[in-house]
């Protein structure tokens, strides 16, 4: 017999003796009265910062955080109109731009797919996040029950990388980008 | 891992002689991450939750044998390699048979109780690849030889007086180096190590039968990165580990964060659902070790199963007064604190664990932080209730806890006794935990008066 077997004929022999218990229904998710000002707030808490931002803003957001830097690594569904700096392999880039698949305002999370690229989301110091207004769930709830479906990898993100495991004190940036900025599109684009 | 657990008592003591700062350390460590927890339980309704998390693992459990071939079943789908292995023996040889193919030299791994259980790290050292664990904490112990002294914080027993004497040993940074900039010099190297290793190792926190999704959750992003950017990613996953479905994770992500460090969520969390498609960055290849190493055992025991709900969040350690005192070395294995003492007796046999059970001031404090209401007073118990019964711990044991409980019934008897053994020494010799106290403490002596007195006193 192989392992599989005998641990499952394991299993099986010991769940004989036990009553089986019942799976709980989903609850009702709680949705906040306004989704986006809970998101920007939960952000600040997470140590992001978040803005809600019509496509002028989001280019004057991105003019800003480009200024004096060479370029930026792009995620592939980052919209040509905001690729302002040439494009510079993540490695080397201080600054990668993301378009998140979705966003939830709860717990001030943004969803990055590996489709669209993922040293972009991870290798650079500063990470910048665009997402679409209507892509803010309410809860994770909510936006796990409404996943059709699922990239190779899904990385959710609210914050910027920290560590407090030298002596207990906080240290940004670890591993992952120590600044983490978050767009709000309002409208589509 | 060797397990040490038999040495319990003798361990804690030579710690608390040897090691004074570590009790400081680790104190100051575990009561931030509890009034983070407390705070965090606050906000929401956590009894519910925690009542719920507790049905569904109990229906995951109870259902063990169809969600294993479900989850079997979708990562296939996926695209992953699925092997199952029993212990370290088939874990080792799945590693090396992937080891040998990639022609692998270097790993970067993410922290993961599970490969400290089936000794992944002196396996690939055996084999000649260069091992980096890349959480920081972990990266630290590393470089000491030194095993996890807890689940969620490895290193919550060194100061930074320590840790700046470790680097300027091993980098030249300056002793007085502040975290920021030995942080920044850990991060060069493991920078380095993402960018060339061929191989990427984790555990897993859940993984849901119903997608064959593996989650994974941390703060600095070391874990995102070791499953992005090698190859091959491989991840040992304990059979306990399943979830039924994905929206289950709505609730077991943000409440296993909340019970380890207060977070809403961890910052980082990675949904891995198989290997990269075409045209897209990531692994080629991933490959998931369901590993059984006692969970089945644990299962077929009515009286101990309820431990196999555990998330590995550190809550319970991060509540115990006992833990506080020595950190998680002294326990002598993986799992350390109020779970390693109602888990390892599970896994290694009570005969290999045998005075953990009594590692514990059964005050409660575990079960009250607990996600999923294990309750961990009632499981020492019943380990203690063993451990006589099998003439492991002393047979006196019996008739004097029978003999207490009569004295404690009758408030006349109480008051008698107590006044009777406050003139006698106490038999230190005797209690096999407080002689190892008491050999870094000179001898207890009991108050000269009774604490009904002194509190009438006090009242007065
Ligand atoms: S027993 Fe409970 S509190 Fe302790 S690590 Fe496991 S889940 Fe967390």
């Amino acid at each position: 017999m192989d392992a599989k077997s005998r641990i499952l004929s394991r299993i099986r022999q010991a769940l004989k003796g036990m009553p089986k218990a019942l799976l709980p229904e989903h609850p009702h998710p709680a949705s906040p009265q306004d989704p986006l000002a809970l998101f920007l707030k939960r952000l600040a808490e997470n140590g992001a910062e978040g803005h809600l931002l019509d496509e002028e803003g989001v280019r004057r957001l991105l003019a800003d955080l480009a200024q004096g830097l060479p370029g930026a690594a792009y995620g592939k569904g980052v919209p040509s109109a905001f690729r302002l700096l040439p494009e510079i392999p993540p490695e080397e880039a201080p600054l990668g731009v993301s378009r998140a698949l979705f966003a939830v305002a709860e717990t001030g999370t943004v969803a990055l797919s590996s489709e669209d690229g993922r040293r972009t989301q991870l290798l650079p110091p500063v990470h910048l996040v665009l997402v679409e207004e209507k892509r803010v769930y309410p809860s994770l709830l909510e936006a796990l029950l409404d996943l059709k479906s699922l990239p190779s990898a899904l990385g959710l993100h609210s914050g910027p990388s920290k560590s407090a495991d030298i002596g207990q004190v906080m240290v940004k940036g670890v591993h992952g980008p120590g600044r983490l900025v978050v767009a709000v599109l309002q409208g589509s684009w | 891992m060797q397990a040490k657990a038999k040495l319990y008592p003798k361990e804690a003591a030579r710690l608390l002689r040897e090691k004074p700062g570590v009790r400081e350390a680790v104190t100051g460590a575990t009561l931030h991450f509890e009034e983070g927890r407390k705070k965090a339980y606050g906000e929401m309704d956590a009894e519910a939750l925690r009542e719920r998390a507790k049905r569904v693992k109990d229906h995951l459990l109870t259902h063990l044998d169809q969600y294993l071939e479900l989850a079997e079943k979708r990562l296939r789908e996926k695209g992953v390699q699925v092997h199952w292995a029993e212990g370290p023996e088939e874990a080792h040889r799945t590693l090396r048979e992937i080891v040998a193919r990639h022609g692998v030299k270097r790993a970067v791994k993410a922290k993961s109780m599970l490969t400290e259980e089936l000794g992944v790290n002196p396996l690939l050292e055996s084999l000649g690849v260069e091992v980096f664990e890349t959480d920081l904490g972990e990266y630290l112990i590393q470089l000491l030889g030194e095993p996890p002294s807890h689940i969620v914080g490895p290193a919550i027993h060194l100061s930074l007086p320590e840790i700046q004497r470790l680097f300027h040993g091993r980098f030249g940074t300056p002793l007085d180096a502040s975290p920021e900039a030995l942080a920044a010099v850990a991060r060069k190297v493991l920078r380095e190590a993402f960018l060339t290793a061929e191989l990427g190792i984790s555990g897993a926190n859940f993984l849901v039968a119903e997608t064959g999704t593996l989650a994974l959750m941390e703060n600095e992003g070391n874990i995102r990165l070791s499953t992005s950017l090698p190859k091959v990613h491989v991840a040992f996953v304990g059979i306990e580990k399943l979830l039924p479905r994905l929206a289950d994770l709505a609730l077991f992500l943000p409440l296993t964060a909340r019970a380890a460090t207060g977070q809403r969520l961890s910052t980082y969390v990675s949904l891995i659902q198989g290997p990269a498609k075409e045209g897209e960055e990531g692994p080629e290849e991933v490959h998931v070790v369901l590993v059984d190493h006692g969970r089945t055992t644990l299962l077929h025991d009515l009286e101990a199963w309820e431990v196999l709900r555990c998330l590995r969040c550190g809550a319970c350690l991060n509540a115990c007064p006992v833990y506080r005192q020595t950190g998680g070395h002294p326990y002598g294995y993986v799992y350390s604190g109020p779970i390693g003492a109602v888990l390892d007796p599970g896994l290694l046999g009570l005969e290999e664990a045998y005075p953990l059970p009594y590692a514990s001031t059964l005050c409660g404090a575990c079960y009250e932080a607990c996600p999923v209401k294990i309750p961990i007073p009632k499981l020492l118990l019943t380990w203690r209730k063993r451990a006589v019964e099998r003439g492991l711990a002393p047979t006196w044991e019996r008739g004097a806890i029978q003999a207490f409980a009569k004295v404690m019934e009758s408030p006349t008897l109480y008051r008698l006794f107590s006044k009777a053994l406050r003139g006698l020494p106490l038999p230190q010799d005797l209690l096999p935990l407080l002689r190892a106290w008491t050999e870094g403490r000179g001898p207890l002596k009991p108050s000269p008066k009774p604490f009904h007195l002194l509190w009438q006193e006090l009242k007065e």
